[in-house]
């Protein structure tokens, strides 16, 4: 034995260790022993983070994108109208109307749309399009880009139209060819590359065709009867708030039915479609960011697990016991900033990669590089949440007392009850986080406290759901099964084994992925409806009365069958039990929508089979003919104009007030696309009324409507055909993006939940080899280990599927029934093979990641033990 | 926020040989458990002074580990008054026990309890950087050369031997010079070729620093050269024996 040591430490006076948390987490040796610590755990615990990478990234897109689209809109604003001010009427503006709005306006511009038929005469096609007639120098802001450069400033100047390149395309036509309009014959003159701002609210349905509107005349198309809109676009002054252009404009005859458009009011009308889509996405984004922080708690949890021992000796040896807490937290701290980090730019890249993938899909031009503010806001969020989360498993160090060194025990009932009073105040500090996420995401703080409270919640539901599937799972394991299967399923309860983590993990991915394929399923299956057999899939709009019985025998000609004929008439409310409709609105008995709506009303003594008779009389079995004439109203419609049977109203049917009883109420089915009405009329009524027809048919799945187009153009100029399995699939395009994004986010957190099943998996595996060493060493077969292997994972994936699964076909339910007001379809299969897919999965990756286990020397193992 | 504890504050026994470095008066521990009372020890008196080497042994429940850990003060008895370096440990709150540990104790397990994170000469250096200690390095590195593993220094105990990670265990016990040293089955854990070693650098380090030297083991061979043998049994020591 040598001398001993002689050294002495070479400065000064020891300074002790502070005991405060704060003065700890800042001191020197705390952040060595922190990484000292974390050398061997660092590829653990990255892992773990990655889930919080996932978590944080999906809030940072989320967030980054709803500000560079507000931004979008802001700086769009104008551009978004064209003007600073928009006037939408249904009639035409009379030359009196014009003269006020030229007076007020720095320069104005008129625009008549509508639908119509496009006849392309060398290939013989027809298509219904949106025609716009402009006159003047629209849009004043933004610009219309055209191919030719030019073609746009001519088109006022010249007799052709512009139209959408992918009609060119898809009826193999090129500028210069004549297409016919109604009754005119027009060149077209160039293609539109980036169209005006759209006035119409349910425009982009049908490709948009441009001309100078005096060229309309020449087509016979507008007449009295066609449903054409009529706007004025205004250019105002410097000095001219659009405010003082509206008062003054509102005075007017018949200006109450005009509706105003500001950018403003329509960057609020966007911002709000686009915020409550992005709300939702908002929602699953926040389900990801928990999950990824509950993995990282879960992380912190496995590692004091781990290192109890570590703990009580440092303690043992003099360490105060803030400093083994001060220890943890940073490597929480630290964790949480790399995946912060991390999360932050892999959001910031998929920002770039959503704007230009989605490009043509948004509805503004939008920066690819986000607001590296709100970055940093959600950014430092997703940290805090991710530190919060991992602040609950450091709790428990300071009961780990240092007699652990001599002898290790459970934790005492006093120190369980202690670690909960001293969780409060951090799940108190994580309600204010999640609130304050919410907040991010919904301004309203009423409804983000929901909100919070809705996670909760939704996880607690999880976790409840989780554990009732875990509690029958061993309780139905019996000494009756065989051995590997039993092995298996206790193996899912052996300690420390984060069964409970596993369910909630895979099975909130679960949940999201198999309730958005459902609603989705559901929604596209009422599209799908009116494509059956029995239903219309072509409407002809805008026959007049003397063109029906010709219209008919066209169809019939063409071995179409005429399925409904109904006549057309548009109407007001005037007035609801004696008062003017304009005093109920000031009154806020009903919206200004309801003084604007105009009825498109019909007649007929009969229900249709959409149709259910819900109360009243249809048709009126003593009526004399005289007013008030019997009506039967739509129950819904009825709740808004707030009328029940035996109220009377004044409808004005274009000029002339008629006044009616509510004698009859029915419920519709609309999503069957058959001819229905909110008001019908008993026939004798509206017959002399200015209107049109509308006829249905129906054309094989297998035949284009081409033919019918084409015969129906050359017949009847005015009449358009409305194909709506074009629409339908218009429809499909949006839901598969709206679809597209919602799975996107969804795959967020399954990615996330997929991070903690690898993490639970690597924290097990030490465990798994110990046991596989054992049981060889008693004599197992590799084949009988790796049985049982499958048979744990085969089982945490059942109950994960189940979990999520079951929690998804009850979400499903009530969004089908309150929602929707539709009935849930469950389709067994598709079900059946998600289930079954997530249970693969699990064992996949459980197997991926417990490769080698059955390898390992049962001698060297026991050895190290 | 807490404030630093003074270490200065604690009361040193004296360096005297005789001066009593630990004294345990009446002491008892009893463990309540679903309404049932379980009594570990009772009525333990000792006393041992500075320098002084003291082997407890006596068979296994007997409550040898309970009054080492009571001792060190990392447990509290239900009963009874302990005083370490001639401070009351009932006074003290935790982090006062755990300041004082640093400051006079010296561990030795046998199950070793290093640290699996920190390389032999981080484990040894733990107990200075806790006193706050700059440039501890050098002595670290001397004391694991004292104790042979001049060559080990960077290596993680699962990368050393049971002698080996027993031996780094010693070197951390006397790095900051403690003024007593608890030794719970220090050779419990080892064949007797490599506990030999370790007994004899135990008893050496503790003999040239003048520590006091608290010992339970179940080896009587090793409870002899201590010189001053406490028996146990029930949870009462029984009485002593003096050797040599």
């Amino acid at each position: 034995m040598d001398k001993p040591a002689t050294s002495t430490p070479e400065s000064g006076a020891p300074q002790p260790l502070p005991q405060g948390t704060f003065a700890l987490m800042v001191h020197p040796w705390t952040w060595l022993m922190a990484l000292r610590d974390s050398r061997k755990e660092w590829k653990r615990l990255l892992i773990f983070a990655a889930s919080i990478v996932v978590g944080i990234s999906a809030l940072v897109t989320i967030h980054a994108l709803r500000s560079s689209l507000e931004q979008g809109i802001d700086l769009q604003a104008r551009a978004l109208l064209g003007a600073d001010l928009l006037i939408t009427s249904r009639e035409a503006f009379t030359d009196a109307d014009r003269e006020a709005i030229d007076a007020l306006a720095e320069e104005s511009s008129f625009e008549i749309s509508f639908s119509s038929m496009l006849n392309f005469v060398d290939s013989g096609g027809a298509r219904l399009v949106q025609v716009r007639g402009i006159e003047g120098a629209y849009p004043f802001y933004g610009e219309v880009l055209t191919e030719p450069d030019a073609a746009w400033r001519n088109h006022q100047a010249r007799d052709g139209l512009l139209l959408e390149p992918a009609l060119l395309e898809q009826f193999n036509a090129s500028a210069g060819d004549q297409v016919k309009l109604g009754n005119a014959s027009i060149e077209i003159i160039g293609t539109v590359q980036q169209p005006a701002p759209r006035s119409g609210r349910f425009a982009g349905f049908a490709p948009e065709v441009y001309l100078r509107a005096s060229l309309l005349e020449a087509t016979g198309l507008l007449t009295d009867r066609s449903i054409a809109s009529f706007h004025a676009h205004l250019r105002l002054s410097e000095e001219m708030a659009s405010a003082e252009v509206i008062e003054a404009l509102r005075t007017r005859d018949g200006a109450d039915l005009w509706r105003f458009e500001t950018p403003e009011s329509r960057r609020d009308q966007l911002g709000r479609v686009l915020d409550q889509f992005e709300q939702f996405l908002g929602l699953i984004a926040l389900f990801s960011l928990i999950l990824g922080a509950i993995g990282v708690a879960s992380a912190m949890h496995a590692q004091i697990r781990r290192r109890r021992a570590s703990i009580a000796i440092l303690r043992c040896l003099g360490a105060p016991a803030r400093a083994s807490f001060a220890i943890y937290l940073i490597q929480a701290g630290l964790l949480g900033l790399v995946a912060a980090v991390a999360g932050g730019g892999l959001g910031v890249g998929i920002h770039f990669g959503v704007v230009y993938y989605f490009a043509e899909t948004l509805p503004v031009l939008v920066e690819p590089m986000p607001n590296l503010w709100v970055v940093g806001q959600t950014t430092l969020a997703g940290f805090l949440a991710c530190c919060g989360f991992a602040v609950l498993p450091l709790l428990q160090i300071r009961d780990i007392a240092p007699l652990q060194v001599l002898r290790q025990g459970g934790s005492t009932a006093q120190a369980r009850r202690r670690a909960l009073l001293r969780s409060l105040p951090v799940v108190a500090f994580l309600f204010v986080v999640m609130t304050l996420l919410s907040i991010l995401n919904s301004t309203n703080l009423a409804r983000s406290l929901v909100l919070t409270v809705g996670f909760a919640g939704v996880f607690g539901v999880l976790a409840l759901v989780a554990w009732t599937f875990i509690a029958l799972t061993r309780k139905l394991t019996t000494e009756r099964l065989p051995y590997l299967l039993r092995q298996g399923i206790s193996n899912c309860f052996r300690p420390q084994n984060q069964t409970m983590l596993f369910v909630l993990s895979l099975g909130l991915g679960v949940f999201l992925m198999l309730s958005t394929m459902l609603i989705r399923d559901l929604v596209l299956a009422q599209v799908q409806v009116s494509e059956s057999e029995i239903g219309p899939n072509i409407y002809l709009v805008d026959v007049q009365s003397d063109q029906v019985d010709g219209v008919k025998a066209l169809l019939e000609g063409n071995d179409l069958p005429v399925l409904e004929s109904a006549p057309m008439v548009s109407m007001r409310v005037a007035e609801i039990k004696g008062v003017s409709i304009r005093e109920l609105r000031e009154q806020g008995l009903v919206g200004n929508r309801m003084v604007r709506r105009e009825f498109r009303s019909s007649y007929r003594d009969h229900l249709n089979e959409t149709e259910t008779h819900l109360g009243g009389t249809w048709p009126p079995s003593d009526w004399d003919g005289n007013e008030p004439i019997p009506l039967s109203l739509e129950v819904e419609i009825a709740g808004d104009l707030g009328v029940e049977l035996g109220d009377r109203m004044v409808i004005d049917v274009q000029g002339v007030p008629i006044e009616v009883e509510v004698q009859h109420l029915r419920a519709v089915d609309w999503s069957r696309f058959n001819l229905n009405f909110f008001m019908l009329f008993p026939p004798g009524v509206l017959e002399g009324a200015p209107g049109f027809t509308v006829v249905t048919t129906r054309i094989p799945p297998d035949e284009t409507s081409g033919q019918l187009q084409r015969a129906l153009v050359e017949a009847f100029p005015n009449v358009s055909a409305i194909d709506l399995t074009l629409l339908l699939e218009t429809i499909r395009t949006i839901l598969a993006r709206v679809t597209q994004a919602i799975q996107l986010l969804s795959g967020f957190t399954l990615g996330a939940g997929c991070c903690i099943l690898i993490g639970i998996f690597l924290n097990g595996r030490d465990q798994r080899i110990r046991e596989s060493v054992l049981l060889r060493t008693l004599g197992a077969s590799t084949r009988q280990l790796r049985s049982i292997l499958c048979v744990e994972f085969g089982v945490l994936g059942l109950l994960a599927a189940l979990t999520g699964g079951g929690l998804a076909l009850v979400t499903y339910s009530a969004l089908a029934h309150f929602a929707f007001e539709l009935s849930p379809v469950f389709h067994i299969g598709q079900i059946l093979l998600v289930l079954l897919a997530s249970t693969v999965l699990s064992i996949f990756m459980g197997a991926l990641f417990s490769r080698g286990v059955c390898a390992h020397s049962p001698l060297a193992t026991l050895r190290q033990d | 926020m807490s404030q630093p504890i003074d270490t200065e504050s604690f009361t040193p026994s004296g360096s005297g040989v005789n001066a009593s470095m630990l004294k345990v008066e009446n002491v008892s521990k009893v463990y309540h458990n679903a309404g049932h009372e379980l009594t570990v020890l009772s009525g333990a008196n000792l006393s041992v002074d500075a320098g002084e080497c003291c082997a407890i042994v006596g068979p296994s429940g007997s409550g040898k580990t309970t009054l080492l850990g009571l001792c060190a003060g990392l447990d509290q008895p239900s009963s009874g008054r302990i005083s370490l370096a001639g401070n009351p440990l009932q006074s003290l709150d935790q982090d006062a026990l755990a300041a004082l540990r640093n400051q006079y104790v010296g561990f030795v397990f046998q199950s070793f309890q290093l640290l699996p994170t920190l390389t032999a000469l981080e484990n040894v250096l733990v107990p200075l950087e806790l006193q706050g200690m700059r440039g501890g390095r050098k002595l670290a590195v001397e004391s694991l050369e004292r104790v042979g593993l001049g060559e080990r220094i960077n290596h993680y105990p699962t990368q050393l031997s049971g002698g080996e990670q027993q031996r780094v265990a010693l070197a951390r016990a006397f790095i900051h010079r403690p003024q007593i040293l608890f030794a719970d089955e220090p050779t419990g854990n080892l064949d007797s070729e490599t506990s030999a070693p370790i007994s004899d650098m135990l008893f050496e380090l503790n003999r040239t620093a003048g520590t006091a030297l608290v010992l339970v083991t179940h080896d009587n061979e090793l409870a002899k050269r201590a010189g001053r043998v406490v028996k146990m049994r029930s949870g009462r020591i029984e009485g002593e024996e003096r050797h040599g």
